[in-house]
């Protein structure tokens, strides 16, 4: 292409000649042509000038090879070049043209010696072959260099046919000119002012018409060679534009499978082959800081083991899991026997009965889940039927087998129980009955015992008290009183020898002439020396002092209440003693008598409920007061209820106050023993269900950590009820003995139970007429 | 019918046999050992045959050793003695007998069983009795009474006729215990008032007699000495030897005195309150009956002194009266609630010797005299004696 493109510059070139020539001298010739052929004149001039040259390279192509044609081309190519060259300088020169023809002629001569020359090469180049064309065209190529290289380089350039540069041509459509000359003349388009008839004519007549082709860049038509003709030809049926090349050359594998001694190149390696990589370190660097801190994860290998779970993967007996005491190997199967065999000894082959009773049994229960069969060899034993059938059972036993010992939760029922300390260790308790208290003839209700803990005083509904020996059950007093005894206590002072007696609506302070002589003496001495008062109040209880037989007996005061006494208590100083008449009509069921001063106060104006005990705090202002369902604790100072216990029984029947005074026990008749702690809450600590029958009395030991409850089973329990002094330890209370020593008579049982003031003794009085110490 | 190797010992050289292992039955009784020691001793020598029990037994190298000794024949009962009351105490000497009882009189009797003499005086139930001395046929004796005195009567046998010579006052409770000095010149009581008190013996006649009244009651007496240690009432007390008190008490302890200074020496704790205590001379033991059923053995001398040495087990109910045997070390006797008086040998602590069950109540007081009689009192209101013959065969060897 390029000895062609060079072609049209040199055309160009010659055509801006032209044009120079024409506007200079030949203006007159193309006025003398306008008649005819208007400009086109000039067009033809270039036409014919333009289609010469062509003609010529065309001839030449069409005469030989390609390669001497180009050869040519570029010889009249480098020709006309150096004449442009020529020209150039005459413009630049300007006014002389005269000089600037000779100039001109001279090239031509050179040009036409040096295309003789060429043309003798030609020649021998025909013969040389290749050789002489590449010499040829290092001489062309010399030539060329010879002039200027790179006045002629077009290789950045644009297409440079017209002035305008690469620009639309629209632009320039409506202009008779495309672009300017460096003179700053319009550079005009041919006149094209062929109409169709023109045309059609030119169609007829110019045999060339197919092949001729309008320029857009310059506006001019262009005949177009047998050579580009030939190339569009080509290129329209899809081949290579070139006619010599071989698209199918034979191709050589530089690279193949063959081991070279030498490498393909001969390039030596780089460098950088040799020394490690400044960049790949510092990557590397960074990852592996990245992995360090953590931002990267190296992620796992993926698992291409499939997906299903094998139940029993890590069985290996050898294995740690197969000692293990807890673990549970797979179910083995079962090692074939004779009577698998297909020629089994005759034992194992079934009798005809057998067979039956097989057949008969149900599947599950078939000791062999297959009759053993004889077969002459093992040739003609069959397929076994129940291949299948006997797998999937051995999956199913593998997969539906235990995998692990399930560890069966083990509720001892014992272990339920808290863990209360043994009896044993809780020592000393009463344990066994040592003496049995004689004499009265019908039930004791009520007994107490004198804080010196020599005497017990006992009141009976045989109408007497009796006086016993502690040490010897020796009765050493009877004292009788005009009704069933309810109550008796004796005054806990130990300066005082007086015990209060119950029965009826009757309160008799005896006085038993038992203990210290001093003491009876001024017991005696302080009743008697009582004054009455200046004004005598009304009181709702009558004193008076006994005289005559019962004065000797013992009578000291006798206290007639309104209603009938059931139960006596004293207060912890000896002095007062509180009173219960249970009445339903809830008014004046508790009175408290000042002995001292024989004064009778009636602390409730109402109380609610049935009154059923009461008793002093051993310590403390305090007043307990239980009903059938509640014990309320009334500070007697500030003359306020301060507790309300609630019991959550049907009907409490006894309650005791604990030497501490913080805890309460309560029996009922619906046979509970209710302990109360009263730092803890109003509702029981504990209750005990222990007895069988409705509970008649409770008791605590004044020292040692004891408490025991009689009932209407004749049972007296005991139990170890330990109050800690730390507030936050609840009380021990371990049942450590039942004891038995009453008779049931009249389903009454035990009545009355209280604890020797300095022994671990427990005295219980019954229903047979019996009091009975248990030690 | 296997056969054991035995080889029969004894201490008393009266009854040595060869010490030769012997075969003999297996399933033999005493009887059949006793058969077996007296026909080894007639071949011997000839001697007469006595009846022989085994007391100990003892394994040694599959030769059971066997020791044996002379049988004591069961005490013979001889008189019981009705009173109206329940007797609460009794003491013996050689030729009377003194009880006290809870008709609030103390009372003399002959061996026999004859009533000699009611001493009566007390207002209150009499609690103990002792001899104090004898001068010829003129006595004198010691009553402690729950009306808090202790009264010191001398009694002339010839004329029968008992006067009060001294009424001991201080205690504020029952003198439950009195016991008489080795020298017969002091006693001591111990009260339900957890005191004891020393008091002098001597029967002052110079003393004048201002009134009527202390006539008839005696003079009134002081203690000399008072005790105070014991936090309970003071059950039993006796004299161990002329300077050294023993007093057993219902705190759980028995405490040794000096009766000179009234300081305490020693105090042994039990676990249960104690009734009674008995000192032997022979063998330096204290006996003790408690609120429970044990009779316990102490040593009274060892620094560590709640140790027990024996303990004989066998009663059914408290242990109301001990006293060792004046003459036998390892014997003594005792009294229970359970209505049943034991004969114990200390060397089997296992089972006494004899019950005594002749009892029809509780057993209240005990008693063994130096010539073999064993007395026994309780709330049935009989006196029984027994008459022990091995003591005197003991006596006399």
């Amino acid at each position: 292409m390029r000895p062609t493109h060079s072609g049209t510059m040199s055309k160009l070139k010659n055509k801006k000649r032209n044009l120079e020539e024409n506007a200079d001298e030949q203006l007159p010739i193309f006025d003398k042509d306008g008649g005819k052929d208007g400009h086109l004149d000039d067009g033809d001039e270039d036409q014919g000038d333009l289609s010469d040259s062509e003609e010529s390279v065309f001839s030449g192509l069409e005469e030989s090879g390609s390669d001497s044609d180009d050869e040519e081309e570029e010889e009249d190519g480098s020709e006309e070049k150096s004449s442009d060259v020529e020209e150039d300088k005459a413009a630049d020169g300007d006014g002389d043209d005269q000089l600037s023809a000779k100039e001109v002629i001279e090239p031509q001569t050179d040009g036409q010696h040096s295309k003789e020359k060429k043309k003798k090469k030609k020649a021998a180049g025909k013969e040389g072959g290749e050789e002489s064309v590449a010499s040829d065209r290092d001489s062309g190529l010399q030539i060329s260099s010879q002039v200027d290289e790179y006045e002629h380089d077009t290789s950045d350039e644009e297409d440079i046919r017209n002035t305008v540069g690469n620009i639309p041509m629209e632009w320039y459509k409506d202009y008779p000119h495309i672009g300017y000359d460096l003179e700053g003349k319009k550079i005009f388009k041919p006149i094209r002012n062929k109409d169709e008839l023109d045309e059609f004519l030119d169609k007829m007549e110019n045999p060339d018409y197919w092949r001729t082709v309008q320029d857009k860049m310059t506006g001019a038509d262009i005949r177009l060679s047998d050579e580009q003709v030939d190339l569009v030809h080509r290129l329209q049926q899809g081949k290579f534009g070139d006619v010599n090349f071989n698209e199918y050359e034979p191709a050589i594998d530089f690279f193949s499978n063959e081991v070279m001694i030498h490498p393909v190149t001969n390039r030596p390696q780089d460098k950088r082959s040799f020394i490690p990589s400044l960049i790949e370190k510092e990557k590397v660097g960074k990852l592996v800081h990245a992995i360090k801190m953590g931002w990267i994860k190296p992620h796992r290998p993926k698992e291409t083991t499939p997906q299903y779970y094998d139940l029993w993967a890590k069985e290996d007996p050898n294995s740690i899991l197969g000692r293990h005491k807890m673990h549970i190997p797979a179910p083995k199967m079962k090692l074939p026997g004779h009577e698998e065999s297909y020629n089994p000894p005759p034992e194992y082959l079934m009798s005809e009965e057998e067979r039956l009773a097989w057949e008969q049994q149900d599947p599950e229960y078939r000791k062999l889940s297959f009759l053993p069969q004889k077969f002459a060899c093992l040739r003609a034993v069959p397929a076994y039927s129940r291949f299948i059938h006997e797998r999937f059972e051995r999956c199913l036993d593998l997969y539906l087998c235990p995998r692990q010992r399930k560890m069966r939760v083990n509720v001892n029922p014992e272990d339920l129980i808290p863990k209360l300390p043994k009896p044993k260790d809780l020592q000393p308790f009463p344990t066994t009955q040592s003496l049995v208290y004689r004499g009265h003839s019908s039930l004791v209700r009520s007994i107490s015992i004198s804080p010196s803990g020599q005497w017990l005083v006992s009141g009976s509904d045989d109408c007497t008290v009796r006086f016993w020996e502690v040490s010897t059950a020796r009765c050493l007093k009877t004292v009788e009183v005009g009704g069933a005894v309810k109550g008796v206590a004796w005054n806990p002072n130990p300066s005082i020898c007086l015990v209060a007696v119950s029965y009826d609506d009757t309160v008799v302070l005896l006085n038993p002439g038992l203990g210290d002589r001093l003491v009876c003496t001024a017991t005696d001495q302080l009743i008697s020396s009582y004054e009455e008062p200046e004004e005598v109040k009304d009181q709702p209880v009558q004193w008076a002092v006994a005289e005559g037989e019962g004065h000797e007996q013992g009578h000291r005061l006798i206290l007639k209440h309104p209603k009938a006494v059931r139960q006596v208590t004293w207060h912890g100083k000896g002095d007062y003693l509180a009173c219960v008449m249970p009445d339903n009509g809830n008014s004046l069921q508790v009175v408290i008598h000042q002995v001292s001063k024989r004064r009778t106060q009636n602390p409730f104006r109402k109380n609610k409920g049935l009154v059923q005990c009461v008793s002093f705090h051993p310590i403390r202002p305090y007043f307990f007061v239980a009903t059938q369902r509640y014990v309320r604790v009334y500070n007697l100072i500030k003359q306020e209820l301060t507790k309300k216990l609630m019991a959550n029984c049907k009907w409490i029947s006894s309650m005791a106050i604990h030497p501490g005074g913080d805890n309460v026990i309560c029996g009922s008749y619906d046979c509970r023993l209710a302990w109360f702690d009263l730092d803890l809450s109003t509702k029981p600590y504990k209750v005990l269900r222990h007895h069988k029958k409705a509970l008649r009395s409770v008791a605590y030991h004044r020292h040692y950590p004891l408490f025991a409850s009689g009932s209407d089973d004749g049972n007296v329990i005991v139990c170890h009820g330990m109050v800690y002094n730390d507030l936050l330890q609840n009380p021990l209370i371990v049942p450590v003995k039942v004891l038995k020593g009453h008779t049931i008579t009249h389903d009454l049982g035990v009545l009355d139970v209280t604890f020797h003031p300095t022994q671990p003794w427990v005295f219980s009085s019954g229903a047979d007429g019996t009091v009975c110490l248990f030690t | 019918m296997s056969q054991v190797q035995a080889r029969f010992f004894t201490e008393n050289k009266k009854y040595l046999i060869d010490d030769v292992p012997f075969s003999i039955p297996a399933a033999s009784e005493v009887t059949d050992l006793s058969a077996v020691i007296n026909k080894l001793l007639e071949a011997k020598n000839g001697h007469e045959s006595v009846q022989l029990c085994v007391v100990c037994v003892c394994l040694q190298e599959d030769v059971v050793e066997i020791e044996y000794v002379e049988k004591f024949t069961a005490p013979q009962p001889e008189e019981c003695i009705m009173h109206d009351d329940w007797i609460s105490s009794v003491e013996a000497d050689s030729e009377w007998i003194l009880t006290g009882s809870y008709d609030k009189t103390a009372r003399i009797w002959s061996m026999e069983g004859k009533a000699v003499m009611t001493v009566a005086g007390h207002t209150d139930v009499v609690k103990d009795v002792a001899w104090v001395k004898r001068d010829g046929l003129s006595s004198l004796l010691l009553s402690a009474s729950l009306d808090q005195t202790i009264m010191l009567w001398e009694w002339n046998s010839e004329r029968n006729k008992v006067k009060a010579r001294h009424c001991c006052r201080g205690h504020a409770g029952s003198v439950d215990t009195v016991a008489v000095d080795p020298t017969r010149t002091k006693f001591c009581s111990g009260s339900w008032d957890k005191m004891l008190k020393i008091w002098s013996a001597e029967s002052n006649e110079m003393m004048p007699r201002k009134k009527q009244k202390t006539e008839q009651m005696g003079l009134t007496r002081t203690p000399l000495m008072t005790f105070s240690g014991h936090n309970e009432a003071v059950s039993s007390v006796l004299w161990m030897d002329a300077e050294e008190l023993c007093s057993a008490s219902w705190d759980h302890t028995i405490r040794l005195w000096d009766a000179e200074t009234g300081g305490q020496k020693n105090a042994i704790t039990g676990s249960k309150v104690f009734n009674c205590i008995s000192y032997s001379p022979l063998c330096r033991r204290l006996a003790s009956g408690t609120t429970d059923r044990h009779v316990r053995l102490w040593d009274p001398r060892s620094k560590d002194g709640s140790l027990v040495l024996l303990s004989l087990t066998s009663h059914n109910g408290w242990v109301t009266a001990v006293r060792w045997s004046p003459s036998h070390e390892h014997q003594l006797v005792s009294g229970s609630l359970d209505n049943v008086v034991k004969l114990w040998d200390t060397r089997s602590c296992k089972a006494p010797l004899y019950d005594l069950a002749a009892h029809e109540d509780k057993v209240m007081c005990v008693d063994w005299t130096e010539n073999g009689l064993i007395l026994s009192g309780g709330a049935d209101n009989k006196l029984y004696t027994y008459r022990y013959s091995a003591c005197v065969s003991d006596a006399g060897a």
